[in-house]
């Protein structure tokens, strides 16, 4: 795993010794090029075979810069310097930042380390037809036979759910399909230590489940797994330390019962499970309660007998006649909803269950096989989307699919000037900013905000429009505690001011505290949940 | 193989038998536009400037001072641009069937280093990323109000609105997927094997083994001919 450093371990020999790490690392600081300032300090880490460590942070803290040193994806001396040591297998490096130091071979390092990124669209390899492939393709790498790659991905497959989706095209999966893949395309070759951050983002409960009773049985197997995470999630109780960062230093550490909420050991921003009680701003009683039923106005969305299916993908004459003929699979059938303004309705449902495709029929951006789309009274059929999201404000699911300009200002004023002139516009984009809380960061490149920031400034672009429905796709994904405060202010004072907002989410804690009704997306058709 | 035999029937065949191949694969509605694309301008160019001032030409049809149609010039003319349809066609026709992982599974079969067959993957996967990505900053412009009509004008003005976004975030997305790939074993020296199984039928090697005989044949007898002839 080393070039230029000590002698190369023998892979597995000294990671049998149960006391002795199998990942460790000390942290004197790590300062990425160019910055000004170390974003990491003082950090101790140890995960001896078996253990499971939870890292939590606020946003923005360095977890996932840390996640990324500990798996090899962030080699030190490549964007940034590291001082200290990373220790794997028994085999310690030390760093000072300067040329002598040793260099890290990423792809040495991950058949010991695997690793969830916070996106897990980063892992495709782009080049993989299928699922099954795409889990494959380490495994090719490392020159295993064919039989034992097949049964290394229906094992995989089996414990992450994806049984059915071994054919598909991973281009094509959902946003939690996607995370179900990222982690086993980790867990495949069987590393030693596996590093996750975020895991549980946009899974359903399902999925959650299976990732707990994925990572207990990890663990039975002496595997060491860290998790980096924002939000106390129930499996994170089950950990054996829990290591706190703020603002790149460890902040403290422990058994998670000693660091229950009202032992001041953990930051106010960390989430409880269905914490959103817990950090709900005192201010924000107001007449958008769940229970209360709004006036009756018009609706300002309507759906009706919406159904869709994608097209299929094209196939060659050949491969079309030995499939079966006609129907295509509807991912919506017969959709009847009507949303009020100052209304909030929360959609759930399963992974894939077509929650993002129901979304982004509110502003055309995807146009219903039969029936209409009404947004204030009028049928959106023939208008352009750019024209209908005037009224219809649609936050995508991944921010980074919805960010595309190279200041955070420019980001929110996209658009804006046409709508309402530019002094306006200015006022608009800084109020929008400051309700998020990112006003300070107007000068930033989207990209390098953390992930929550991320999240926000999407909002934020919704927001500045003012539209009448807002549609938001997994807002509370990747939102720390002040995040979450924000987004559920921000939500409500919309709806306040008379939006209509339809929001999809797993988070059914937030779906509870924060809509008037809940309705379930299963098999294609809407209702009550 | 035609650039070699440099006969009429052959490449009229090569042409032909491009064009059943991209019906049978259901190819042949992008592969003939794309194909007639390139060829008609090259054609004719062909035509004006071998036609009209063919140095060796000797049979006159019509003359405007020195430029002159001659019969052989046309025949060379239309020889050149039928060879060159052949290899565009078949080059086409390839681009068009080629099945990306069977293609990258096939090379790494044969003992092509991961990283060159990636490459060579990645630059038949490209355009469609490319297009991909441009689709989704589209959308997320679209959905904030950029209103894209069918008007040549109002196209351009939204490309020249993504073009930037589009080439920081491809730039981006390069360094999280270079991170990934090396992490997942990419740059492995050692052997490596394939997951997905490429059909490799007898008829396809025999057919394959014929081509490359053909090829090697249709040279010989060019330089044999050339040879006697001369």
């Amino acid at each position: 795993m080393v070039t230029g450093g000590s002698g190369i371990p023998n892979s597995d020999g000294e990671a049998g010794n149960a006391s002795a790490p199998v990942l460790a690392a000390g942290i004197r600081d790590f300062t990425f090029h160019e910055a000004p300032a170390p974003v990491l300090r003082d950090i101790t880490v140890s995960c001896p075979p078996g253990s499971f460590t939870a890292i939590l942070g606020a946003s923005g803290s360095g977890k996932s810069t840390l996640g990324r040193l500990l798996s090899g994806w962030l080699p030190p001396g490549g964007h940034g310097t590291l001082a200290g040591f990373l220790e794997l297998a028994g085999t310690r490096l030390e760093f000072d930042g300067g040329p002598g130091d040793p260099r890290i071979d990423p792809a040495q390092w991950g058949r010991h380390v695997g690793f969830v990124p916070q996106d897990p669209a980063a892992v495709l390899s782009t080049v993989r037809a299928t699922v099954a492939e795409e889990l494959a393709f380490g495994l090719e790498n490392t020159g295993m036979d064919r039989a034992g790659m097949e049964a290394a991905v229906e094992r995989t497959a089996r414990l992450l759910g994806l049984g059915s989706l071994l054919g598909q095209d991973p281009a094509r999966l959902s946003g939690g399909q996607l995370r179900r893949l990222a982690i086993g395309c980790a867990i495949i070759p069987g590393p030693p230590v596996l590093v996750m951050d975020e895991p549980f983002a946009s899974l359903d409960a399902a999925g959650t489940n299976e990732l707990a009773s994925l990572v207990r049985e990890l663990i039975r197997g002496g595997t060491a797994v860290v998790i980096l995470s924002q939000a106390v999630d129930a499996l994170l109780l089950e950990a054996g330390t829990w290591l706190v960062l703020a603002d790149g230093r460890l902040a403290g550490g422990g058994p998670p019962a000693a660091m229950r909420p009202g032992s001041g050991l953990l930051p106010p921003a960390i989430r409880w499970p269905g914490g959103i009680q817990a950090t709900r701003p005192s201010t924000a009683v107001t007449s958008s309660r769940p229970g209360q039923v709004p006036p009756a106005k018009p609706a300002a969305l309507e759906l009706r007998d919406v159904s869709f299916g994608y097209p299929d993908a094209p196939v060659s004459r050949f491969r079309r006649r030995r499939r079966e003929p006609g129907c295509r699979a509807m991912v919506l059938a017969d959709v009847h909803l009507a949303v009020h303004p100052g209304e909030i309705v929360a959609v759930t449902g399963p992974n894939g269950a077509g929650k993002s495709t129901l979304l982004r029929h509110f502003n055309g951006l995807l146009r219903p096989t039969s029936g209409t789309v009404l947004v204030r009274g009028s049928d959106i059929a023939g208008a352009p989307v750019g024209k209908t999201a005037a009224s219809v404000g649609l936050l995508f699911q991944q921010p980074r699919d919805q960010l595309f300009e190279r200041t955070v200002l420019r980001e929110v004023g996209f658009g804006l000037d046409r709508l309402y002139g530019p002094a306006l516009a200015v006022e608009r984009a800084g109020a929008a900013l400051q309700a998020v809380g990112l006003a300070d960061a107007a000068r930033e490149h989207p990209a390098e905000l953390p992930a929550s920031a991320q999240r926000l400034l999407a909002l934020a672009t919704v927001l500045a429009r003012r539209p009448a429905v807002l549609a938001l796709d997994e807002p509370t994904v990747a939102l720390d505690g002040n995040g979450l405060a924000l987004l559920d202010t921000a939500v409500r004072s919309a709806a306040d001011s008379g939006a209509a907002v339809v929001l999809v989410t797993h988070d059914l804690g937030y779906a509870r505290a924060a809509a008037h009704r809940i309705l379930a997306l299963d098999g294609g058709r809407l209702h009550p949940a | 193989m035609t650039t070699a035999a440099a006969s009429w029937p052959w490449s009229l065949t090569v042409v032909a038998a491009c064009i059943v191949l991209s019906l049978a694969a259901g190819t042949a509605h992008r592969v003939l536009p794309a194909a007639a694309a390139v060829m008609v301008p090259l054609g004719l160019s062909l035509l004006v400037l071998h036609g009209l001032f063919f140095p060796e030409g000797r049979t006159v049809l019509a003359a405007w001072g020195p430029a002159r149609i001659t019969a052989e010039g046309l025949d060379f003319a239309g020889q050149r641009t039928l060879q060159l349809a052949a290899v565009v066609m078949a080059l086409l026709v390839f681009s068009f069937s080629v099945r990306v992982p069977d293609l990258v599974a096939a090379l790494s079969a044969r003992g092509v280093q991961g990283r060159f067959a990636f490459v060579l993957a990645s630059t038949l996967t490209l355009l469609p990323a490319i297009a991909g990505r441009a689709r989704s900053i589209r959308q997320a412009q679209e959905s904030r109000g950029l209103v894209i009509s069918r008007s040549l004008v109002s196209r351009a003005a939204a490309f020249r609105l993504q073009a930037i976004p589009l080439v920081l975030s491809l730039i981006e997305d390069a360094g999280t997927r270079a991170a990934a790939l090396e992490a997942r074993g990419l740059g492995n020296a050692g052997p490596r094997t394939s997951y997905r199984m490429v059909p490799d039928s007898t008829l396809q090697r025999a057919a394959r083994s014929v081509l490359v005989l053909l090829a090697l044949a249709s040279v010989v007898v060019r330089v044999v001919l050339a040879g006697t002839g001369g």
